[in-house]
């Protein structure tokens, strides 16, 4: 997930990190820190790995320090907020492999749209691109859940407005849910993109929310550490 | 930003499939590190994860490899 997976998709050219979704089986965990021992990798920042808080939706962070992967960041999550749990995540994923064999496991692009709403402002252009990217290459064959998924999170005013005539009965029952396919309707620019700018701003106010007794915990965290003699 | 207002070079970089566009990445962050691009996230206060205190402080923003010898007022 993450900008990597923007790589892929190509709403990004590079990410400094690389962010997992894992799915929360002991197992699975086992997994995770074998891969992280053979990158040499130790946790920094807060939480610890610690499994109830990765399910309380708390990311681990790592820093790689193996040859090839010095300094590395891996961050990884179980728990997304609003998206459904890994399983579902699993079964729309996209894979991409290479001529090798290797295989790329990604969030499918609405959901890698969802784990971008974000109180951080640089993931909303990158929600914007990744719209306008799938509506580019699906918009020949167009299918009814993309549909909505256009019409759901289109974000440019410009091809909003095309979208919205383009499929005209889908926006009008989408109305109710996104209000603001009515200004886009109407062609109204300048309601739209105010329109747009208040959603955006009230789904960062809803994830500054969902964070804040987590941040609660994270700082309760740092001071347990600070007091800890090493 | 449109689509249609993206510059001709990342238009190029839609037109790679995405095993390309992820081949390309590797290439540009090669260079980016060759060039002493640091791995540190960005400073973000609006991240749930930013941490002032747990930011290294010694390593310029994006270039570890440079060191601050001072700092201006402010």
């Amino acid at each position: 997930m993450g900008g990597q997976a923007c790589v892929f998709y190509g709403a990004a050219q590079v990410s400094k990190d690389i962010d997992l979704v894992l799915f929360a089986d002991a197992d699975n965990y086992e997994r995770l820190l074998a891969a992280m021992r053979e990158l040499e990798a130790r946790r920094i920042a807060v939480p610890p790995f610690d499994i109830p808080a990765l399910e309380r939706g708390h990311a681990v962070h790592f820093r790689c320090s193996a040859p090839g992967v010095e300094e590395l960041r891996v961050d990884v999550m179980v728990r997304l907020r609003d998206l459904p749990p890994f399983s579902l995540l699993w079964e729309r994923r996209t894979s991409f492999a290479d001529d090798t064999g290797l295989t790329f496991d990604l969030l499918c692009i609405p959901d890698l749209v969802q784990a971008k709403k974000t109180q951080r402002s640089k993931d909303w252009p990158v929600i914007e691109l990744l719209v306008d990217i799938h509506y580019r290459e699906n918009a020949g064959e167009p299918r009814p859940d993309w549909i909505e998924f256009w019409l759901s999170e289109c974000r440019s005013p410009e091809l909003l407005i095309e979208i919205v005539h383009r499929f005209a009965s889908q926006a009008h029952s989408l109305g109710p849910r996104r209000p603001l396919l009515a200004a886009a309707k109407a062609g109204n620019h300048g309601a739209l993109a105010t329109a747009l700018d208040a959603e955006a701003r009230a789904e960062m106010a809803k994830d500054r929310a969902y964070w804040e007794p987590l941040k609660r915990e994270l700082e309760a965290m740092r001071r347990a550490e600070r007091q800890t003699p090493s | 930003m449109t689509y249609e207002e993206l510059p001709d070079e990342w238009k190029e970089w839609l037109d790679l499939t995405p095993i390309e566009r992820f081949r390309e990445s590797e290439k540009i962050f090669a260079n980016y590190l060759a060039m002493g691009g640091s791995l540190d996230p960005d400073p973000d206060p609006t991240s749930p994860f930013y941490a002032p205190e747990e930011w290294r402080p010694d390593a310029a923003h994006g270039r570890a490899g440079l060191r601050i010898l001072r700092r201006g007022a402010g």
